[in-house]
């Protein structure tokens, strides 16, 4: 596909359409763009980037982008723990979605809030404590406040009521989006002008599905429309020491099934290894053997259960549950460590800290070292064990620490599993490190059936897609039904 | 550029996160004092994470709030930006930062961010790029007569004869009072009551006319070889005092945090502010506060200077993780150091019998900044004073009558601001509060080496000896 570079007509009349002061051209602003950290290490710069308001201002950049053939990578505020959809072939128009910024309205009969895709976890999380105390937006759990919720949400995370309620991506009810060709798509019920967006999958078939995980390659969302949950005032974690991650995974199962009950107060659901606790601090200012961390108390394998309840007593029954279940598995013959089976007392302000939300709890792992890198997979939750060991063992063979975090998705169904990469970003040799691991284990992942969450533009999505056979061909025909021109974020996924 | 890569390691920890655009970014379910809207109709929802970069506010463009000048710098060491060629676009947005380390405060991979911007700034400078038309006057002046403010150089010390202090010009004594430039020539106010209040409590203090610029404005601002001039000039001219006592917070700074990174070497003098002594004073309770009729029933509030605050605490948080050797236990330090730290200006205010005192939303190592600092007040005038507006709103917000702070150059902008906004308030440094309003009941004497930092903030930092199991 060929491109155009934006040229000076161009500028001038994307200045026409947003205001001159909307508009840059100066490098130094396209570089501020940039992030090569977390999700992905690739990034390049684009010509300009552009700053709409409003609606009708995306809709015309768009479609001039498309006449003229000019790359639009869409960013929003940011996502989970930074920029993660920078520009990947160089060039085009950054289209900075942060003026769109506005919390349109709460509805709290209908448990939903419409919002625009520059509006943060930060923001959200402070106007609804404010103004609508008994509810929380479904912001990312460990998603900075700087993270947009539609940025998580189309990007299919994890909210912080994933565990029970199930992924990030279950979360829309509904958006309006821009379509590279100009036109203004509604989707869910409020596909029927005027409509309520109370019902999710709109006029049949829906076609918002196609958004999802699409990663700016299909158009832009301009407002969504996601759900509320109600925010109980009984709280807690409960967390159990495992020395191993079956151990971890058969446990947290059992528990993930008492649906209708048990599992639906368990809201976050999530462990790991011990070195998830020493790679926040740098290297060579903490022990790096594991007699230190078994002394101040952190297991070696955890998990956490966050639990919200409406009363005491139903809070005391999940914690109790979970008791009994631990104590009935260490006496099973299904446990291979019973030993390590143990309750592990978090201190009041563990828990506090815990809770808190939105955090910075993924935030520091650049600390290790001078980089890191979250390469995470969906599996099936009784195969998460596996992967652990898997993965871990290539981090080991490649000479990085073995950070493993594991979160349950929708009581135990799906397994969000992230190894952390921590490395020194400044070192071509562990950059190629990190890249000959990444090859390395997604070819492994893909052959066990595994997926990628923010599939790597240069090694998981094509991996992933040349071997999606027919649901690449329809995946396409989608691609130019929607961007007939290719112009949405080239390079990031296989369309092309 | 030099200095640049030494930062790289530093500047890689960026995952773009942009923690570093808010006040509390950790601290999500702080509570507030609700919406506030401003004099000029902005609304601040002051409860949990609050958006506090001066220059991110101001522009909007990611370029200029913290996180987006590292990607600059990143982007520049690996190439992607060329200093000799796209220089003046890098100093367009590098440039309107007030360095005031909000930023550095809420940095969970601890990049000492505005280390990197200042480094940044020289490599543009060393590049070639033209300076800025306000920064090259500031540097003419500081060549030709020692102070970026053009003022003569036989004029410094003219404060100090008019308000009949001749006599500590030049003197031999402990302590060497270094007034600054902005106390020398414009806020002479700040100078004569530091010296008034010293000479009322019974420090003798020396001034000296000779006294240049510290070189702050050029450290922060990439003129590296002028704010070195400086530097060794003050080095020599002050090296036979014990102890160097300051009224100015971007002075204190710089001489007791950049000057020994420079040299690298420590100082051969201790420094303390003089609030230090004043506030060690109170502790000890040596010195009581009595009531004033003006100021009975004034609300008073307190901004933290960058340069004494958030600075001072990131520079005790810098100091604590080079030393440890198990950060896990070390870190619990900090808040300790920092806490102590902070209260050396709350304290006396709360020994301020007339006022009370409400204390703003953002404060600490989360306050929000004057706008003054870094050069941007000089090149900047109206986004810097626009900033200290909004900073006189979130006064506002808790219905102060007076704004203190401890620093000639915050008192400068937030006053301008406060005439040009129509706040109606009181601007005033907390030590002329004392010597207006003659708010000193008794005091007795103490050695000043007891309202050092190392006597008070400090001690926290030391380990205490571990008890035997």
């Amino acid at each position: 596909m060929e491109y155009n570079n934006c040229e000076k007509k161009d500028i001038e009349h994307f200045e026409s359409i947003v205001g001159k002061q909307y508009v840059s051209a100066n490098p130094a602003i396209t570089a501020s763009y940039m992030s090569k950290a977390i999700m992905g290490l690739e990034a390049s710069m684009g010509d300009c980037v552009v700053r709409p308001r409003y609606t009708e201002e995306v809709r015309k950049v768009l479609i001039w982008c498309s006449d003229r053939h000019i790359p639009v990578t869409p960013v929003s505020a940011g996502l989970s723990g930074g920029f993660s959809c920078p520009v990947t072939k160089p060039g085009g128009v950054v289209l900075d979605m942060s003026r769109f910024d506005r919390i349109i309205e709460i509805d709290e009969d209908n448990r939903y809030a419409i919002i625009e895709p520059g509006v943060t976890n930060g923001e959200l999380w402070a106007y609804m404590k404010k103004n609508h105390p008994k509810y929380i937006p479904p912001i990312a759990d460990g998603a900075p406040p700087a993270a947009t919720v539609l940025g998580d949400g189309i990007d299919r995370g994890f909210s912080l009521v994933t565990s029970s309620m199930g992924p990030q991506g279950e979360i829309f009810m509904g958006a309006e989006v821009v379509m590279p060709v100009g036109d203004i798509l509604n989707y869910g019920s409020m596909a029927l002008n005027g409509t309520k967006p109370f019902y999710r999958w709109g006029l049949g078939p829906e076609l918002f599905s196609t958004l999802m995980g699409s990663q700016g390659t299909m158009g832009i969302v301009t407002k969504g429309v996601v759900k509320i949950f109600p925010h109980p005032h009984f709280k807690t974690i409960k967390a159990y020491a495992m020395g191993n991650p079956h151990d971890m995974q058969d446990l947290t199962l059992e528990l993930g099934k008492l649906e209708f009950g048990i599992a639906h107060n368990t809201v976050m659901v999530q462990g790991g290894n011990w070195p998830l606790v020493m790679t926040r601090w740098p290297k060579d200012k903490v022990p790096h053997d594991y007699s230190f961390y078994k002394k101040i108390g952190v297991p070696e394998w955890w998990m956490n259960w966050e639990i919200w309840a409406q009363t005491q007593e139903e809070l005391d029954i999940v914690t109790k549950t979970i008791d009994k279940y631990a104590e009935d598995f260490k006496n099973s013959d299904r446990c291979r460590d019973p030993d390590a089976i143990k309750e592990w007392k978090l201190h009041p302000k563990q828990i506090e800290s815990r809770m808190k939300k939105p955090n910075l709890i993924a935030v520091p792992y650049s600390y290790w070292d001078a980089g890191f890198l979250f390469i995470t997979w969906y599996v099936p939750w009784n195969e998460s064990a596996d992967f652990a060991e898997y993965y871990n063992g290539k981090l080991r063979k490649y000479g990085f620490p073995e950070v493993m975090w594991i979160a349950s998705i929708e009581r135990c169904r799906q397994a969000i599993c992230m190894p952390i990469v921590c490395f020194d970003s400044s070192k071509p040799e562990d950059f190629q490190r990190v890249q000959d691991m990444n090859r390395e284990t997604t070819e492994y992942c893909i052959e066990h059936g595994w997926i990628n969450y923010r599939p790597d533009p240069y090694i998981h999505a094509p991996a992933i897609y040349s071997k999606a056979g027919t649901y690449l061909k329809y995946l396409r025909k989608v691609k130019e039904m929607f961007d007939p021109n290719y112009i949405m974020h080239p390079g990031r996924l296989m369309l092309p | 550029m030099e200095r640049l890569r030494e930062l790289e390691s530093e500047i890689y920890k960026c995952i773009h996160c942009k923690a570093c655009r808010f006040a509390y970014s950790g601290e999500p379910d702080k509570e507030g004092i609700g919406l506030h809207v401003g004099t000029l109709g902005n609304e601040v929802l002051y409860e949990g994470i609050v958006q506090s970069c001066p220059a991110g506010i101001e522009y909007g463009w990611e370029a200029y709030w913290n996180a987006g000048k590292m990607w600059i710098a990143r982007a520049v060491l690996e190439g992607e930006l060329d200093l000799k060629t796209q220089g003046q676009e890098v100093a367009d947005v590098i440039f309107p930062c007030i360095t005031c380390g909000l930023c550095s405060s809420q940095c969970e991979n601890q990049i000492p961010t505005v280390e990197v911007i200042e480094a940044l700034r020289a490599a543009v400078v060393e590049a070639g790029v033209p300076l800025l038309d306000k920064h090259a006057w500031m540097k003419n002046a500081s060549v030709t007569k020692n102070n970026p403010y053009g003022g003569p150089k036989d004029q410094r010390t003219k404060w100090a004869k008019d308000a009949g202090f001749g006599d500590i010009i030049n003197k031999k004594t402990k302590i060497g009072y270094y007034v600054g430039c902005t106390a020398s020539y414009r806020q002479m106010n700040i100078a004569i009551a530091t010296v008034n209040l010293m000479k009322k409590l019974g420090y003798a203090v020396s001034i000296i006319d000779e006294e240049v610029c510290c070189g702050s404005p050029f450290f922060r601002t990439g003129l590296i070889d002028e704010a070195t001039r400086g530097m060794k000039r003050n080095l020599e001219l002050f090296k036979d005092y014990e102890i160097i006592m300051f009224s100015c917070a971007g002075c204190y700074r710089t001489f007791t945090i950049d000057y020994p990174k420079w040299t690298k070497k420590p100082n051969d003098f201790k420094t303390i502010h003089a609030m230090e002594l004043v506030s060690e004073l109170i502790r000890q309770e040596k010195l009581v506060l009595k009531s004033h009729t003006e100021l009975d029933g004034k609300i008073v509030t307190y901004h933290d200077p960058c340069h004494t605050g958030r600075h001072y605490g990131e520079w005790f948080k810098e100091r604590i993780i080079a030393e440890s050797t198990n950060l896990m236990l070390d870190m619990r330090k900090v808040s300790k150091v920092q806490d102590e730290w902070f209260e050396v200006p709350r304290r006396i205010i709360k020994a301020a019998p007339s006022v009370t005192f409400n204390e703003m939303y953002r404060i600490k190592m989360d306050s929000f900044c004057c706008g003054a600092g870094g050069g941007v007040r000089a090149q900047y005038p109206d986004f810097s004073i626009r900033t200290a507006h909004l900073r006189l709103d979130e006064a506002d917000a808790v219905h102060a009558d007076i704004m203190l702070t401890e620093c000639p150059f915050c008192w400068r902008n937030l006053d301008d601001a406060n005439t040009k906004y129509e706040h109606g308030m009181q601007v005033m440094t907390i030590l002329e509060m004392i010597n207006k309003y003659d708010l000193i009941e008794k005091f007795e004497k103490i050695p000043i080496e007891e309202a050092l930092r190392e006597n008070h903030a400090e001690l926290h930092m030391k380990d205490k000896p571990r008890k035997k199991k």
